[in-house]
C-alpha cells in the first residue's frame, strides 16, 4: 500500500514536472498566437502583457487581404506532390541499400546521402538557372517535383536505419512463397515501416508546408502560385514590419500543419514489427 | 546460368529502384552545385554578366586574407557540439516521457513539436523580447543577476543565447525521431526483461537503448549536419552580431557571396565547407554504425 | 527482357519526365511588364498604382512581386537564370554602378522633369558623373525624432550643439526620461547616424562627401585626422550608450518604438521619417519633433539629411522596355501619379509637387531644410556590403571588445578592402 501511493506521487510529481517543462518551451508559441489578436501598438509596446480587446480585425484583414483559401490550396498541392514522391522513392531506395549489399549500393548510398551536407544558399544562383532549364520553375507540380530531390537524402537516411529493424527473414519467407521484389517490397515490407512513414511525412509535411526560401525562389511571383508563408512575409519590411499582421497571417498558416500533426500522430502505431515477427 | 540469371534480375532491380533517387538529387543538388563550383574559380561579384577566371587564388585568399573564415569555423564546430549533445540529451529523455501512457502526451507531443515549424522571422522577434522585457520582469521578480545580463548583446553570452534558441527550436523533430524509434522496440523483450526482474532503469540501459543503436545514429547525424548547416536561427536572432561574434560558417558564406558581392569567394568557401563537412560527417557515421546493435 | 526495359525507362522516366510539361514559364510579351522589388511596405499602395494605371492602358499587365527577406540573393539568382524583372530594386549612389550593365538611362524620359534634383543627383553614375540610372518610391528624411512634449515639459530647446546635447541629456535623464534610444542592434542605424558627421567632416575639411568617401576608399583618409568623426561622432555614440537603453545591443527597431512610443525615451537614434505612422499606432497623442545631429559646435551644421536611398531600376534589354518605360512615366508625370506620393503612400515625394504632407517628420523636414539646408545623403556614396561591416564594427565597439582606435583601424582597412575593390 505504501509503496504504491509512493509510487503513485512520484508519477504525480512527474507529470506536473513535464507539464512544466512544456509549458516554459511552449510560451513562445503562445505569445505568437497571443499578439496576433492585438493591434500593432501594443505589440510594439509589450509583446508579453495580454491584449486589452480581442483584435478579430487582424483576422478578417489577413484572410482577404492574402486570399487565404487559394493560397491554402497551392500549399495542399505542393505538400502533397513532395511528399508522395518523396516517400516512393526514399523507401524504394533505402530497401536495396539495406538488403543488397555491393559495391553499386555503397556508391548510391553515399551518393543519395551526401546532398544532406550542401547548404541551400550556395546553390540557389545556379539551382534556379537549372530549373529554369527543365521547366520546373514558376508551378506549383514543378516545385513539388523539386521537393523530391531536396526531400530524398534525408528521408532514405531515416528510412535506412529503421530497414535495418526490419528482420530479414521476412524477406526470405516472402521469396520461398514465390514473391517477387515488388511483391516483397510492397506487399510486405512498406506496410511494416508505417510507424517511419509516418515519421517522414511528419517531418516533410511540416518542412514543405512552412518552407521559405525554395517557395520564394521559386513561385513568388504569381497569387496563382504562392504559398502561405510568403503571403505572410508581405507584411515583413526591412524598416516598417507590420507585426499585428504578420503575427496574424504566420499564425494561419500554421495551424493547419499543426492540425495535420496531431492528426497524424495518432497513427505512429506501437509495435508494428514486433506484432508482426510474432504472427 | 540460372544463377548468373537471377544475379542479373537482382542488380536489375537494385538499380530500378535506387535510380530515380539518384537522379532526382543529382539534378536538384550535384548539378547546382558543380555549377557554383564553377564561379569559385573566378572573380564574380554575382551581378556583372561575365566573371573572370582567376584560377585558385580565391581558396589562397580564404586563408591568407582575413581570419572571418577560421572564426567561422571555429564558431560553428562550438555550437555544432553543445547542439548535437543538448538536443540529443534532451530529446531521448522527453521522447521516453512521452512513450509512457497518458492522456495528455498526444498533445504534449504537439507542444514540443510546434517550435520547429514556426517562421523565423517570428521567432526572432518573439524571442528578443523575451530576452528584453522578459527577462527584465523575471529579474524584477526573483532579483537574480543572471536575468540582467545582456544575453544577445554581449559577444560571449550570444553564443549561449543561439544554442538555447537553436536547441529550443529544433527539438521536436528529435522528439519525433526518437518516439519513432522508441515504438519500434518490441514489447516482448522488454516484458521478458521484466519477467526477468530488471527494474525501469535498467530495463532501459540494459535493453532499450541498445536497440534504440539506429535512432541514435539517426538522430546524432541529423543533428550533426543541421548543426553545422546553422543559420536561419542565427540571421533571427543576432544576424551575426554583435560586432560580428556569431558568424557561422554558411552565414558568413552568404555574407561573402551576396552581401559582400564575392561570389567567387563564397563559392569557394563553400567548397572547402562541404568538403570539411563530408569528413566530419563520415568519421561520425562509421563510428557510430560500429556500435550499432541489430536485431 | 523487353519488358523489363520498359519498365527500367518508366520508372527511372517517372523522376525526370515528370520535368516535362510541369512548369509554366511565362512567355515575355511586350505589354507584360514584371516588376520585382524590395519594400513590401509599399505594396498595398504600389497595387493601388497598378490598378489606377490599368485604367490608363488596360492592355498592360504588370506582375508585382516584393519580399524583403533574401532581396539581393533573389535578385542575383534572377538576373543570372535569364528571369530578368523589368522592373528591380537597389540602393541609390554607389550601387547604381553595380547594376549600371543591367539599367535603362532614364535622363531623356519624361519623368527626368518632374523628378527632384536631389533624388535625380543620387540615380546618376558616380563613374560616369552622368545619367539618372533610376527612379525613387519616396524622398526620405533623416534626423533626430524626438518627443516635444518631454522636451516642452522641461523647458528645452531641441539642441543645436554638440555640448547643449550633452546638457540636455543630463537634464532629461534628471527628470527621469531615457534620454536616447539607440537602436543599435540593427546595422544601419550607424550608417545613419554616421553619415551625419561625414557631412560635417567634408564641409569642415573643405571637400565633398563624394571625394572624403572616395579618399577613405583609396586607403588615403584616417578617421583621426577628422575630428567631427573621431571625436564627435565616437563621443555621440558613447552618450548614446550612456543615456540610453540598459542593453544597447539588444535594442532593435521595434524596442526602439516601443521606448519612443509609449513616452518614455526622448529622441530616436539612427531612424527618420519612415517610423512616425509606427509611433503614432503606439500612442495617438504623441507629439512628434524632427531635426538634425548636433554634429558639431556650429549650430548651422545641425542639418536633417534629405534624398532618396533607394533606387527602382529599369531593365534595359527588356522585350517589354516601351510598356515599362511609359508606366514609370505616367507614374511621375500624371497628377494621379504625382499625388500617389502624399495621398496613398504617405511617403515624401521625389517629384516636383506642391502637396502638402500629413507627416510631422516630413513638414519640419522640409520647413528645416529651406531654413537652414540639408546635409548630403552621405550613405548613398557606399555599398551596403561596407554598410553592414560597419554597423557589425561600431557594435563590437559598443560591446567593449574593441576600444575606439582599433575600431578606426578596423574601419579604415575594411573600408579599402571592401569599396576599394570594387
Amino acid at each position: 500500500m505504501n509503496v504504491k501511493t509512493r509510487k503513485k506521487t512520484g508519477k504525480i510529481v512527474f507529470y506536473v514536472l513535464l507539464l512544466l517543462v512544456a509549458v516554459i518551451y511552449i510560451y513562445p508559441v503562445y505569445l505568437m498566437f497571443m499578439n496576433s489578436f492585438k493591434p500593432f501598438g501594443e505589440i510594439v509596446r509589450d509583446a508579453i502583457a495580454l491584449p486589452s480587446k480581442l483584435e478579430v480585425e487582424n483576422y478578417t484583414y489577413v484572410v482577404d487581404k492574402i486570399d487565404y483559401f487559394r493560397l491554402f490550396g497551392n500549399n495542399v498541392i505542393i505538400t502533397v506532390t513532395g511528399i508522395v514522391g518523396i516517400v516512393l522513392f526514399s523507401s524504394a531506395a533505402a530497401y536495396m541499400l539495406d538488403r543488397r549489399k555491393s559495391k553499386y549500393t555503397r556508391i548510391a548510398h553515399l551518393l543519395i546521402i551526401t546532398p544532406m551536407l550542401i547548404p541551400f544558399q550556395t546553390i540557389m544562383i545556379t539551382l534556379l538557372k537549372a530549373m529554369n532549364v527543365i521547366h520546373l520553375s514558376g508551378s506549383r507540380l514543378g516545385l513539388g517535383v523539386q521537393y523530391w530531390g531536396f526531400g530524398i537524402p534525408m528521408a532514405t537516411f531515416i528510412f535506412y536505419n529503421f530497414m535495418k529493424t526490419i528482420p530479414k527473414e521476412l524477406d526470405e519467407s516472402a521469396t520461398i512463397d514465390g514473391a517477387n521484389t515488388h511483391i516483397t517490397f510492397f506487399r510486405v515490407i512498406f506496410p511494416l515501416l508505417k510507424s517511419v512513414t509516418v515519421t517522414v511525412i511528419v517531418l516533410d509535411v511540416m518542412w514543405i508546408w512552412n518552407d521559405f526560401l525554395l517557395p520564394l525562389l521559386m513561385v513568388n511571383s504569381s497569387n496563382e502560385t504562392k504559398t502561405l508563408v510568403l503571403a505572410a512575409y508581405t507584411f515583413v519590411g526591412q524598416m516598417n514590419t507590420k507585426w499585428h499582421y504578420a503575427m496574424t497571417a504566420m499564425v494561419l498558416a500554421v495551424t493547419p500543419s499543426i492540425i495535420i500533426f496531431i492528426f497524424l500522430q495518432k497513427y505512429i502505431v506501437e509495435g508494428v514489427v514486433a506484432g508482426a515477427v510474432k504472427g | 546460368m540460372l544463377k548468373s540469371k537471377r544475379k542479373r534480375k537482382e542488380m536489375f532491380d537494385t538499380v530500378l529502384y535506387t535510380l530515380p533517387a539518384i537522379i532526382l538529387v543529382t539534378v536538384m543538388m550535384y548539378i547546382p552545385f558543380v555549377m557554383s563550383g564553377y564561379y569559385s574559380l573566378t572573380k564574380w561579384n554575382g551581378i556583372a554578366k561575365d566573371a573572370e577566371f582567376i584560377g585558385l587564388e580565391n581558396f589562397v585568399t580564404i586563408f591568407s586574407k582575413s581570419k572571418d573564415f577560421t572564426n567561422a569555423l571555429l564558431f560553428t564546430g562550438k555550437y555544432t557540439l553543445l547542439f548535437i549533445i543538448f538536443s540529443n540529451v534532451l530529446a531521448l529523455f522527453l521522447a521516453v516521457c512521452l512513450t509512457k501512457k497518458f492522456k495528455m502526451a498526444n498533445v504534449l507531443r504537439g507542444v514540443f513539436f510546434i517550435p520547429y515549424i514556426m517562421s523565423m522571422t517570428i521567432v526572432g522577434f518573439i524571442w528578443k523580447f523575451i530576452f528584453t522585457q522578459g527577462f527584465a520582469k523575471l529579474a524584477d521578480m526573483t532579483g537574480w543577476a543572471v536575468w540582467d545580463f545582456s544575453w544577445l548583446g554581449d559577444p560571449n553570452l550570444a553564443f549561449y543565447s543561439v544554442v538555447l534558441v537553436g536547441v529550443w527550436q529544433s527539438l521536436g523533430f528529435y522528439i519525433v525521431l526518437y518516439i519513432a524509434g522508441l515504438q519500434a522496440v518490441p514489447s516482448d523483450v522488454l516484458e521478458a526483461a521484466t519477467v526477468d526482474g530488471a527494474t525501469s532503469r535498467q530495463r532501459f540501459f540494459k535493453v532499450t537503448l541498445p536497440l534504440l543503436g539506429p535512432s541514435i545514429t539517426t538522430c546524432i547525424f541529423m543533428s550533426l549536419t543541421n548543426g553545422l548547416k546553422v543559420f536561419d536561427i542565427i540571421l533571427a536572432l543576432t544576424k551575426g552580431g554583435p560586432g560580428g561574434s556569431t558568424y557561422s560558417v554558411t552565414l558568413q558564406i552568404y555574407k561573402e557571396a551576396f552581401q559582400n558581392n564575392n561570389y567567387g569567394l563564397g563559392s569557394a568557401e563553400s567548397i572547402i565547407y562541404f568538403l570539411v563537412v563530408l569528413i566530419v560527417t563520415q568519421v561520425v557515421l562509421k563510428f557510430f554504425s560500429s556500435r550499432e546493435v541489430e536485431l | 527482357m523487353k519488358k523489363k526495359l520498359l519498365s527500367v525507362l518508366l520508372s527511372t522516366a517517372m523522376a525526370a519526365s515528370a520535368f516535362a510539361g510541369l512548369g509554366v514559364t511565362a512567355a515575355a510579351e511586350e505589354n507584360e511588364i514584371y516588376m520585382f522589388i524590395s519594400s513590401p511596405e509599399y505594396a498595398d499602395a504600389i497595387n493601388e498604382l497598378i490598378d489606377a494605371y490599368k485604367e490608363v492602358a488596360p492592355d498592360v499587365t504588370i506582375n508585382y512581386e516584393t519580399t524583403q527577406n533574401d532581396y539581393p540573393t533573389l535578385l542575383k539568382a534572377k538576373l543570372n537564370s535569364g528571369e530578368v524583372p523589368d522592373i528591380f530594386s537597389s540602393t541609390s549612389g554607389k550601387e547604381i554602378d553595380v547594376y549600371r550593365e543591367w539599367s535603362a538611362d532614364l535622363s531623356d524620359q519624361p519623368l527626368a522633369e518632374t523628378m527632384l534634383p536631389s533624388v535625380a543627383s543620387s540615380m546618376q553614375s558616380t563613374e560616369e558623373g552622368s545619367g539618372i540610372y533610376g527612379l525613387a518610391i519616396k524622398g526620405n528624411y533623416f534626423g533626430i525624432v524626438y518627443n516635444k512634449g518631454i522636451f516642452e515639459e522641461l523647458g528645452l530647446e531641441f539642441p543645436q550643439t554638440v555640448e547643449e546635447l550633452t546638457a540636455a541629456c543630463e537634464k532629461i535623464s534628471e527628470a527621469g526620461y531615457k534620454p536616447f534610444t539607440s537602436g543599435f542592434s540593427e546595422w544601419w542605424v550607424f550608417k545613419h547616424v554616421w553619415q551625419h558627421y561625414l557631412a560635417a567632416a567634408a564641409t569642415n575639411a573643405d571637400t565633398t562627401v563624394a571625394e572624403l568617401v572616395a579618399k577613405f576608399e583609396s586607403g588615403e583618409a584616417k578617421v583621426a585626422d577628422y575630428p567631427e568623426l573621431y571625436t564627435n561622432f565616437f563621443d555621440f555614440i558613447d552618450l548614446v550608450v550612456k543615456y540610453g537603453d540598459d542593453k544597447p545591443l539588444e535594442t532593435a527597431l521595434e524596442n526602439e518604438l516601443a521606448a519612443f512610443g509609449s513616452g518614455e525615451a526622448a529622441m530616436v537614434c539612427g531612424q527618420g521619417a519612415w517610423i512616425e505612422a509606427d509611433a503614432l499606432a503606439i500612442d495617438p497623442e504623441l507629439q512628434i519633433g524632427f531635426n538634425g545631429y548636433p554634429v558639431t559646435d556650429d549650430p548651422a551644421q545641425c542639418q536633417v539629411i534629405s534624398g532618396s536611398d533607394q533606387a527602382l531600376r529599369v531593365y534595359k534589354d527588356s522585350e517589354s522596355l516601351q510598356a515599362t518605360l511609359d508606366f514609370v512615366n505616367w507614374w511621375y508625370t500624371s497628377e494621379y501619379g504625382m499625388d500617389w506620393f502624399n495621398n496613398v503612400a504617405g511617403v515624401v515625394p521625389p517629384v516636383k509637387t506642391d502637396a502638402e504632407s500629413e507627416f510631422e517628420v516630413i513638414k519640419q523636414g522640409s520647413a528645416l531644410e529651406a531654413e537652414k539646408g540639408a546635409a548630403p545623403l552621405g550613405v548613398c556614396y557606399s555599398t551596403d556590403s561596407w554598410h553592414q561591416v560597419f554597423g557589425e564594427l561600431m557594435q563590437a565597439y559598443v560591446a567593449g571588445t574593441a576600444d575606439k582606435d582599433a575600431t578606426c583601424a578596423a574601419i579604415e582597412e575594411q573600408w579599402a578592402a571592401i569599396e576599394g575593390a570594387q
